[in-house]
């Protein structure tokens, strides 16, 4: 037995006796985990590479700096549907990237995310650190700091600026419905399982075949999804003096 | 053993804008030098203040000191090793021998034991540094005595667990000193440390310059206040125009200057 299966085995025990659901727990539990499991690992991912880049460009002097930072910017704005096509033409058989066979699949879904969600949270880490005065960066200069702790330490100045960056990333991924739906298919398995379906276009789905009931819950079950992950995030970026810390 | 400007003139930092922290004798186009052919020496428990108006280049003299910068021309030697023709990590080892205290405290968003254990936590390695860290989510973190000695020399040893960010100008100054003394510097440069402060936080700052001094760390003061270089200092170097006019003992520049200039800007006239 999977773990959906067994969380929905718990779920309709749970629930049963209380309210009838429109739907099979099944369906429900595999969709919130698709949607999770796609959105957090582009999202991780993203940060990786955004809080470097950001940092990278905002204390580094280079030619072109401007028109990186503007392209930056841009991408913010980059329409979702364009994004999820461009990485179905590489993903697809005939694309550079057609080999490894990820048409239709979680992994094509996490590559569209990744590149929608990489705009917002360096555009937000950027102005976060560039934010941190340049004080603080002589304080931990002066004090022995490589530029390694140096980086480190202004990461951690700015670390609500880039909890927010994190979050605003996250908030684009998990609401996206125009990318996934042509790179990951929507598709859902006869044993009512999802395997490329998020909330967002389970959603879309119900609606468009008429069963509003069911696209409501689901429409609060992500916004609940979204509140809870907002609330872990914002939690672990308040990591107090003293109570956290972190590396600095 | 001591921490020597030799013969250095600058300009102003990276004036040319190309990176490399250098400025006109790279080629630039900027601004005159601040100051030109400048030497000082400070030993192992000396303390000099160099004195001198606003915007003479204090503050630049102090950075080129404090290895934030290469110098135009001339070199800058920590006991007697030629930092800038030091490797890097030969030099990173020469400027963990330097602290420094700025005009601001420019404290980090911590607590005030996070933020005087910095120098020695950049000291460790990372293995060390991240079992720091996880025995820190647990509460388990250990505090070294040295966080709670440099706290005890400025009076705030009661202090170790405050948020910084709940201060006072002259407390977080007191801070920045005790983490600027925490790891055990050989020298200090303390760049205006008492010009936003009440008498009573200047006062506990200068009695903690008498004891680095006492502890042998050599100390360089940058100030405008010509009591405060009297009161701390054992030589007093003077810096109007682009350079240093007079370099002596604190009593003889002060009572019998030798340059007439400093005789002036002493005595409260415009010299420039």
């Amino acid at each position: 037995m999977s773990l959906i299966d067994a969380l929905a085995v718990f779920a309709d025990a749970a629930a049963l006796p209380v309210v009838e659901f429109p739907f099979e727990s099944r369906y429900l539990l595999s969709t919130i985990y698709v949607s999770l499991y796609v959105s957090v690992t582009a999202v991780a991912l993203s940060t990786f590479a955004s809080v470097p880049l950001a940092l990278g460009v905002g204390f580094s002097e280079f030619r072109g700096k401007r028109f990186v930072t503007s392209v930056i910017n841009t991408g913010m704005g980059f329409p979702s549907v364009v994004v999820g096509l461009l990485v179905l033409v590489m993903v697809s058989s005939q694309g550079p990237l057609g080999h490894l066979d990820l048409v239709f699949t979680k992994r094509a879904m996490i590559i569209s995310q990744f590149v929608l969600a990489t705009p917002p949270i360096t555009g937000i880490a950027l102005a976060a650190v560039t934010g941190v005065r340049e004080d603080v960066r002589d304080a931990a200069f002066a004090l022995g700091g490589t530029r390694a702790d140096v980086a480190l330490t202004v990461v951690k100045e700015a670390r609500y600026g880039i909890a927010t960056a994190v979050l605003a990333g996250f908030g684009r991924a998990i609401s996206e419905v125009g990318s996934v739906l042509i790179v990951g298919g929507n598709i859902a398995g006869a044993n009512g399982v999802s395997k490329t379906r998020t909330l967002t276009t389970a959603i879309r789905l119900e609606a468009r075949q008429g069963r509003y009931e069911l696209a409501l819950v689901l429409g609060a079950v992500l916004v609940a999804v979204v509140l809870v992950v907002n609330a872990v995030v914002v939690r672990l970026g308040d990591s107090k003096a003293g109570t956290g810390g972190g590396l600095r | 053993m001591s921490l020597d400007a030799r013969r250095i003139t600058h300009a102003y930092d990276d004036d040319n804008g190309d990176g490399n922290g250098r400025g006109v004798a790279d080629g630039g186009t900027g601004p005159a030098p601040v100051f030109r052919d400048v030497s000082l020496s400070v030993d192992r428990g000396d303390v000099v203040a160099v004195i001198g108006p606003s915007g003479v280049g204090k503050t630049t003299l102090l950075r080129l000191l404090g290895l934030f910068a290469e110098p135009d021309e001339g070199s800058v030697a920590v006991d007697g090793t030629d930092a800038w023709a030091a490797g890097e990590r030969d030099r990173l080892a020469l400027r963990r021998q330097v602290g420094v205290v700025f005009q601001e405290a420019n404290l980090f968003d911590a607590s005030v034991g996070r933020n005087v254990e910095y120098g020695l936590r950049v000291r460790r390695g990372w293995r060390e540094r991240l079992r720091d860290e996880l025995r820190g989510l647990v509460g388990d973190r250990d505090r070294p005595d040295a966080v709670r000695e440099a706290l005890d020399v400025v009076g705030l040893a009661d202090y170790v667990d405050q948020d910084a960010g709940s201060l006072s100008g002259g407390e977080a100054q007191r801070v920045a000193f005790a983490r600027a003394l925490a790891y055990d510097p050989n020298y200090l440069l303390l760049d205006e440390p008492t010009s936003d402060l009440d008498p009573r936080n200047t006062a506990v700052i200068e009695a903690a310059v008498a004891d680095a001094s006492n502890r042998d760390i050599g100390t360089v003061v940058a100030t405008h206040d010509m009591n405060q270089a009297r009161r701390v200092a054992d030589r007093v170097a003077v810096l109007l125009g682009d350079g240093l006019v007079e370099v002596g003992p604190t009593d003889r520049v002060f009572e019998d200057p030798r340059d007439d200039r400093t005789r002036k800007f002493i005595s409260g006239e415009l010299v420039y």
